[in-house]
């Protein structure tokens, strides 16, 4: 069954509703990228997610949606507080797995004579790579203390200030989080990781700010042309993958017991008014609170870094972090009615636009920072949230470039390449204790982020602020 | 013949795995996961681990089976070699033979076997199984 695709405007279409779909599925993306999406068969998953018993309005996919496990990534769905359901495969293995932006004072000259030892200094600063590890031993006391105190508990324990809570989503501390709904093989898994990078596409990046698209928004954001930033990319490690893996086995079990019709297991799914799904909520939280103190923690490890290698210059502001995979209780107004849902984003952001009282007061008048990585050779890009989302996205955005090819596939194109070398001949030091992870992370594993990013900005969803270059970056 | 293959796939990584038996089938499926995570180093078989699974169904077995080769090795270091395999209905008790304190031997991430696309068939030639995991 392929998903039928049909244009309603130049960035918008829609998967009409047939079948047993509740509501019909609404795709932002170009004509170009149609093409893409169609062959990836993410659409069929778009559609599938609209299914689900107590979806509103519509099953959303933004434009970096690309294949994924049950929901596809790049999705968005929110449920009614009564009739709805909670679907960890709506959130992800990596749950908070999420991005966060520091600026500095420093200008792309001042450091662009040092990128080798500045990039070997981050390297020895943030634990990165396969299995790697925290600097911390900590005792299952302590750990229960992180999961429900999150970036709090890290400010405390002296890793960053208490003004970096401010601009963290959620203050960098997902309330009702439950250690005791989290099991011990999740803790055990969690517990030597908290303060290190992992693999994969998380990154360590230092850039500079190489264009400004909106001099009010960037001035609210702290940003200003040719200013470095330090982007980190990670999220809950091996605590939230042991959390998301459990709760689909009880999910499953849920899924049967109330009777909800699975177009695909992965969408396994409890009602929001059932233990299941305050069980999932209670470890869910404890795996975000546990990627926000994993930020908070490499963004000391970071800051440590540049004050050693440029003095006081170089500290280091955070402008905002944000989550891509998460499930939580919002108020969106629905049907003309303001609503408690519960909205699932699975790679993609919160964009809450201006006057939202969650937005942080420093930014309220012109949205909340969105960052959207793209790839390591390329840019990424800082957006502002807009009412225009909260219409028609529960207020989401895009949350990265989207791969464009399967890890194999980049592996094999990559062999044989001097890839380091490649990169450092654009001006960009990449160091990583694998090769093989930076193989299957070049640049051309990834769609290009300036083509969703142009989506988002053209159909009024997300603004776009900045652009940001990379200069040094560590890969995991 | 047992035996297994990585096949491409937009998501992360996929695995086809055939064997004659279902408990042939999961061990091959074990010497995947390894191979996979250690970039097919050799591992010794100089220690046990004991594990159970008690899951849904047969698919859903699979999954926790494999899940449990990558708990032990990603937690305490543990590289799996061999395993004796005893099935119950949707049930399985096993002794990994393997490696401890191997952690430096793998080279690879590995989140979790999804149940993405998942496949067990018993088929007139023996048991063939398709795997995505989350890299």
């Amino acid at each position: 069954m392929a998903a039928q695709l049909e244009r309603i405007s130049e960035y918008r279409y829609q998967i009409p509703k047939s079948g047993a779909m509740r509501v019909p599925g609404l795709v932002f993306a170009s004509k170009r990228m149609v093409r893409d999406i169609r062959a990836d068969k993410a659409t069929d998953q778009v559609a599938n997610v609209a299914h689900l018993p107590g979806i509103l309005r519509a099953s959303i996919a933004m434009p970096d949606i690309h294949w994924g496990y049950g929901f596809p990534i790049g999705g968005v769905a929110a449920f009614d507080a009564d009739e709805g359901v909670l679907s960890p495969g709506g959130v992800g293995y990596d749950i908070n797995c999420g991005v966060r932006l520091l600026r500095s004072d420093m200008s792309r000259p001042d450091v662009v004579g040092d990128l080798e030892e500045v990039s070997l200094a981050m390297h020895r600063a943030i634990p990165s790579g396969v299995g790697s590890k925290s600097h911390r031993r900590l005792s299952k006391r302590e750990l229960e203390r992180v999961l429900v105190q999150g970036a709090a508990w890290a400010v405390r324990e002296g890793y960053g200030e208490t003004a970096d809570l401010a601009v963290i989503e959620e203050g960098g501390c997902m309330p009702n989080a439950r250690p005791e709904t989290v099991s011990e093989r999740a803790k055990e898994r969690g517990m030597p990781q908290l303060g290190s990078l992992g693999s994969g596409n998380h990154f360590c990046e230092l850039g500079y700010v190489a264009e400004i698209y909106d001099e009010r928004a960037a001035e609210a954001f702290g940003l200003r042309a040719d200013q470095i930033t330090i982007m980190i990319h990670s999220g809950s490690r091996g605590l939230g993958y042991q959390v998301c893996d459990e709760s689909l086995r009880v999910m499953l079990r849920a899924s049967a017991k109330y009777n909800i019709q699975l177009p695909d297991r992965q969408l396994c799914a409890a009602p929001l008014t059932s233990p299941e799904a305050a069980d999932y909520f209670g470890a869910m939280g404890c795996a975000i609170n546990f990627a926000f103190a994993n930020r908070q923690m490499m963004t000391h490890f970071v800051r440590e870094a540049m004050t050693e290698q440029f003095g006081d210059d170089a500290r280091l502001e955070l402008v905002y972090d944000v989550c891509h995979n998460i499930a939580k209780w919002e108020r969106h107004t629905v049907d003309g009615e303001l609503r408690r849902v519960c909205v699932h984003r699975k790679g993609a952001t919160r964009a809450f636009g201006p006057g939202h009282p969650d937005v942080p007061e420093v930014y309220r008048d012109v949205g909340q920072p969105v960052m959207v990585p793209g790839d390591m050779g390329r840019y990424s890009y800082v957006l502002a949230g807009t009412r225009r989302a909260m219409d028609e996205t529960f207020g989401s955005s895009c949350h990265g470039a989207g791969r464009r090819l399967s890890r194999r596939k980049a592996s094999e194109l990559a062999r044989g390449r001097p890839i380091f070398q490649e990169l450092r001949q654009q001006g960009i030091f990449v160091r990583s204790d694998s090769k093989r992870t930076v193989a299957e992370e070049i640049p051309e594993a990834y769609k290009d982020v300036a083509d969703v990013i142009e989506v988002m900005h053209e159909s009024g969803i997300a603004r776009k602020v900045a652009k940001l270059v990379p200069l040094a970056v560590i890969k995991g | 013949m047992s035996g297994f293959r990585q096949i491409d796939h937009t998501a992360d990584l996929a695995l086809q795995l055939w064997a004659p038996s279902e408990a042939e089938l999961l061990r091959v499926g074990a010497r995947a996961i390894v191979s996979t995570l250690t970039g097919g180093a050799e591992v010794r078989a100089d220690a046990t681990r004991s594990v159970s699974v008690d899951a849904l169904d047969g698919e859903d077995r699979l999954v926790q089976w494999l899940n449990e080769i990558i708990y032990a090795a990603v937690t305490t270091g543990f590289v799996t070699a061999s395993a004796d395999i005893e099935l119950g209905a949707t049930s399985l008790t096993a002794t990994l033979h393997g490696e401890a304190d191997a952690s430096a031997k793998i080279e690879t991430e590995l989140k979790s076997v999804t149940y993405h696309e998942l496949k067990l068939e018993h088929t007139g030639d023996g048991w063939c199984a398709q795997i995505v995991i989350d890299v």
